[in-house]
């Protein structure tokens, strides 16, 4: 039988008459429609909570665990499940919005994959265990550890989990923390503490009528991405502010911008140092309060050096610093492509010369004020920690190393040679909810409840100037019976440290509760501890308000090397995404089934390629090519699309997982992150994530295709937008009207 | 014959299905059987005209009888002793479900009533084992269907001004029989969505078809 025999119109017509047949008599047919009956169990409750209605939903407040930005939440409960996440209007973080990592998180707490039992190293796997196994062993090789071989790589960190890591090190005698994450601010970071004295401040992109960003992707992975997005929608009302964005590939930032300029990696700098010349040269802004040597360097980038180390357009450049000076106040910000480059420290210090230059410091950048109590204060994640602690273990420094919150294995370049020298650290603990690739290297894996399931404590990095302290709570009881909450861990950890200061908390929760009970007065409101805890809980937070504090503009000399951005090798960014954020996301299948937001591609890893490259490697969409640097390859799909700087080639993070990593993530696309040349910005030890030179050649075509989500750039002569040439509107409908 | 041709269509189906489920009746239901059907559903509309403003469903079932690990008995407590529905299923006009009442809801009276009966006995142990019975699901739809009890209730009684609430339980016949006449409930209502689409033509229910499939 051949189905090319059933013509369209015949098939709609069968389809038709199937579709009345099925309603006529389907509606009435109780064997196919109606349930067997009596092979459910409907349980009821045994004593309900007043409020407590089946069917109907209560909503409980926690906190986000899904990026370090520490959104406030609101979960929805019903029969004892959670069953919807929204954002927690009350907090100062995310005001009430959730992204879609925030929603996918209900994925990571259903997962099939999530490990429910400990594992101890039996040879050369991993076997199920008791946490009474787990504990003991723990405790038998950090018995007599010296405090410098023991060593605790986290994510950021906050909050109680902070204060107890912090106790657990100093019982052992260790300063070892490690705290890493990929996506970062750690240059922007320093060159505010260096040029600002305050490495956090506050960015009112509220009161900024224009926005020059150097790759800072605010509505996407920079600072905290919700809160900068609710933000942005105050800059973008009337009077309507102007962003400009430079970067080397488009970024969902880009993607927003008045203005878009594509940037070789490495030259921001001199750019951000020719937009200075020109604010100074033909606006007259002063530039008093840089040292001398900024001054002359500033003098040096004349118009057509910038043009020549930038390859921007003249017009565009003289167009950019016109806008800022008319625009005023404006915000000028560097982020990851900005940073991620061995002088990236000089070119996120000439962005913020710009904001000197401007006059916005006190205008639009304005002191945050400090967290008033140290030992729960945020610590920001870095790279500098992931080189320098790769660098430990192949120097054999560590005998114990803890990681929490991180997967080193897939996010270190295989240039910095840390699965290799894992090898050296002879008992490595891994507390995750997930099997991956660093799990698998491990002699312990502890299970961690998710983070529907946990109690905690966070202070947010970013906060506008108000110093909430988040409350995470569970919304659900654990879905196994063997996992355990990280703070509860800890706490049993320090227990069987002798450490007699614990003893009297029986667990994680009776800690944090005791807590609460000695925060001083002035934060209760005149209520009862049992009332003041009551609500804090509804609330999902308290606000125990922050130091006073002001910035101060200090002279920081630096330098910019002249032959960036003049090469004209291929250079390979590791773009991040709102979505897999460092790849931790990568097994929740939401995430995948989401189109990306630039590219539009589902379930797979792809290279964003300027059509003229394209053209010059002769490639076309969905062609493969191979991407060789010199710490090794990757052979990834084409995406051709205009948003991307002709040198460079892009390929967002997030997919390439080991086989053990989840059953979502396996055998889908490439991790970037694995061939970066181990380069480190001079000033900061930051990995240079921008700065790996990349052979980009056609490789040989497979059968798997590239999977978009709709999407055209033609209109294929629809006319959907109509558009016509300045020059012919002028010709045809009389010059005279044009502005 | 009068009577017969202003059967709906459907009450042939469901006898046919019905018979070949339990006695194997052929589809040839004989002209007495189905005079007699039509009697008894006019009597049952009879029953269920009690309720006003509203046409009662048509349509009966005979679902198999499913055993509960507590042979509850619906007619002592709501024929009997005159428990109003909603007393017990107090999540009917709250909710999407209508509720089996919490254990503690049971205990509240049989901590200190009929405590000798072997079935209060049984009741107790689960009360203090803290474990609610496991009971089996009878009435179900299938999850593709959003029914909620809490708008049919506010439009046949919150909302039936003509309505004694002692009577609810006529309104809860609609869908469920008459159960307190019955033990453990059984199904005896198609349930089916021609079931639901007559009653929702007879009585001006919503027509739309995201109402119920969203």
């Amino acid at each position: 039988m051949s189905f090319s025999k059933i013509k369209r119109r015949d098939f709609l017509k069968i389809m038709g008459w199937g579709g009345v047949g099925a309603t006529l008599v389907g509606c009435d047919l109780p064997t196919t429609v109606t349930l067997e009956e009596g092979k459910e169990k409907v349980v009821s409750y045994l004593m309900p909570e007043e409020y407590v209605i089946p069917g109907v939903g209560v909503w409980y407040a926690s906190t986000c665990q899904q990026c370090p930005s520490g959104c406030g939440i609101h979960g929805r409960v019903r029969e004892g499940r959670v069953l919807k996440l929204e954002g927690n209007p009350a907090s100062s973080v995310n005001k009430g919005r959730l992204c879609q990592m925030g929603q996918a998180s209900l994925q990571a707490h259903y997962n099939p994959d999530r490990i429910s039992k400990p594992k101890i190293r039996r040879g050369s796997s991993l076997v199920d265990a008791t946490w009474e196994e787990a504990y003991g062993l723990i405790a038998e090789k950090t018995a007599n550890i010296s405090g410098s071989k023991f060593a605790w790589m986290t994510g950021s960190i906050s909050g109680h989990q902070s204060v107890l890591l912090q106790a657990y090190l100093e019982s052992i005698g260790s300063g070892n923390h490690f705290v890493h994450e990929t996506i970062n601010n750690a240059v922007w970071a320093k060159v505010s503490q260096d040029m600002l004295g305050d490495s956090n401040p506050r960015i009112r992109l509220d009161k900024a009528q224009s926005v020059l960003s150097f790759g800072a992707d605010f509505l996407g992975t920079w600072g905290s991405p919700l809160h900068f997005s609710t933000e942005y929608a105050k800059f973008r009302t009337s009077p309507r502010g102007i962003l400009i964005q430079v970067e080397p590939n488009m970024t969902l930032t880009g993607a927003n911008a008045d203005l878009w300029v594509a940037s070789r990696p490495g030259s921001e700098g001199a750019l951000a140092l020719g937009i200075a010349n020109q604010l100074v040269s033909k606006h007259g802004l002063s530039m008093s309060g840089l040292p001398g040597s900024v001054q002359s360097l500033i003098r040096s980038y004349t118009l057509d050096e910038t043009v020549t180390a930038t390859g921007v357009d003249a017009d565009r450049i003289a167009d950019i610093a016109t806008t800022l000076k008319r625009r005023s106040p404006s915000v000028v910000l560097a982020g990851a492509s900005a940073q991620g480059h061995e002088h990236g420290y000089q070119c996120v210090a000439a962005a913020m010369v710009l904001n000197v230059i401007l006059g916005n410091i006190g205008k639009t950048i304005e002191s945050n004020g400090e967290f008033a109590y140290a030992s729960m204060a945020p610590v920001s994640g870095n790279t500098q920690s992931l080189v320098s602690f790769s660098q430990a273990a192949a120097d054999k420094r560590f005998d114990v190393a803890f990681f929490s919150g991180v997967n080193p294995v897939y996010t270190a370049p295989k240039s910095l040679g840390l699965k290799e020298s894992l090898a050296n650290i002879p008992f490595k603990v891994v507390f995750s909810h997930f099997n991956d690739e660093t799990t698998a290297m491990a002699d312990v894996v502890l299970p961690l409840a998710s983070a529907e399931e946990d109690w905690g404590t966070h202070v947010a990095p970013y906060q506008a100037g108000v110093g909430e302290i988040s409350i995470q709570q569970p919304l659900m009881e654990p879905l196994s019976t063997e996992t355990r909450g990280f703070g509860d861990i800890v706490l049993t950890l320090l227990k069987k440290r002798k450490e007699s200061a614990y003893e009297g908390f029986a667990d994680y929760y009776a800690y944090l509760r005791n807590a609460f009970s000695t925060i001083p007065a002035e934060h209760k409101n005149g209520a009862s501890d049992d009332q003041f805890w009551a609500d804090v809980l509804a609330a999902g937070l308290i606000d125990v308000g922050v130091k006073e504090a002001s910035l101060k503009v200090k002279g920081v000399e630096f330098d910019m090397p002249k032959e960036m951005g003049n090469s004209s090798a291929m250079v390979l960014a590791p773009s991040a995404r709102l979505g897999f954020w460092d790849g931790r996301h990568a097994n929740l299948p939401w995430l995948q089934e989401a189109p990306d937001q630039i590219s539009k591609v589902v379930w797979d890893s792809w290279a964003e390629l300027h059509p003229s490259t394209a053209k010059k490697i002769g490639v076309k969409e969905g062609d493969m090519v191979k991407i060789a640097s010199a710490s090794g390859e990757i052979n990834v799909k084409v995406y051709i699309y205009k948003g991307v700087h002709p040198d460079v080639i892009a390929v967002p993070l997030g997919q390439g997982h080991d086989a053990g990593f989840s059953r979502y993530a396996k055998d889908r696309g490439v991790n970037s992150l694995s061939i970066l040349d181990a380069k480190v910005d001079r000033m900061t030890g930051e990995l240079a994530l921008y700065s790996t030179n990349v052979k980009v050649t056609k490789a040989a075509k497979t059968d798997d295709v590239l999977v978009r989500f709709g999407g055209s750039e033609t209109q294929v002569g629809r006319k959907l937008v109509s558009t016509i040439p300045a020059d012919v509107y002028e010709r045809t409908e009389g010059g005279d009207h044009v502005a | 014959m009068s009577v017969l041709q202003h059967l709906p269509l459907g009450r042939f189906i469901e006898a046919a299905s019905r018979g070949s489920r339990q006695t194997k009746q052929t589809v040839q239901v004989s002209f007495i059987v189905m005079l007699l059907m039509a009697a008894m559903a006019l009597f049952s509309a009879n029953v269920n005209a009690e309720v006003p403003n509203a046409v009662p469903p048509e349509g009966t079932y005979s679902g198999i009888h499913v055993e509960q690990p507590i042979e509850f008995p619906h007619d002592t407590h709501a024929d009997i002793n005159e428990i109003n529905c909603m007393y017990c299923h107090t999540y009917a006009r709250r909710s999407k479900v209508a509720g089996i009442p919490p254990t503690s809801k049971c205990m509240g009276c049989h901590s200190v009533i009929a405590t000798d009966k072997p079935r209060i006995q049984k009741l107790t142990e689960y009360w203090e084992n803290k474990q609610p019975p496991l009971w089996n699901k009878v009435h179900d739809v299938p999850d593709f269907v959003h029914f909620t009890h809490e708008k049919h209730i506010k439009r046949f009684v919150i909302d039936n001004e003509d309505l004694e609430v002692e009577n609810v339980s006529e309104v809860c016949a609609f869908c469920h029989g008459e159960v307190k006449k019955m033990t453990v409930a059984d199904k005896v209502k198609p349930l089916t969505m021609g079931f639901c689409q007559r009653c929702h033509q007879a009585n001006d229910g919503p027509s739309d078809c995201w109402h119920c499939h969203k």
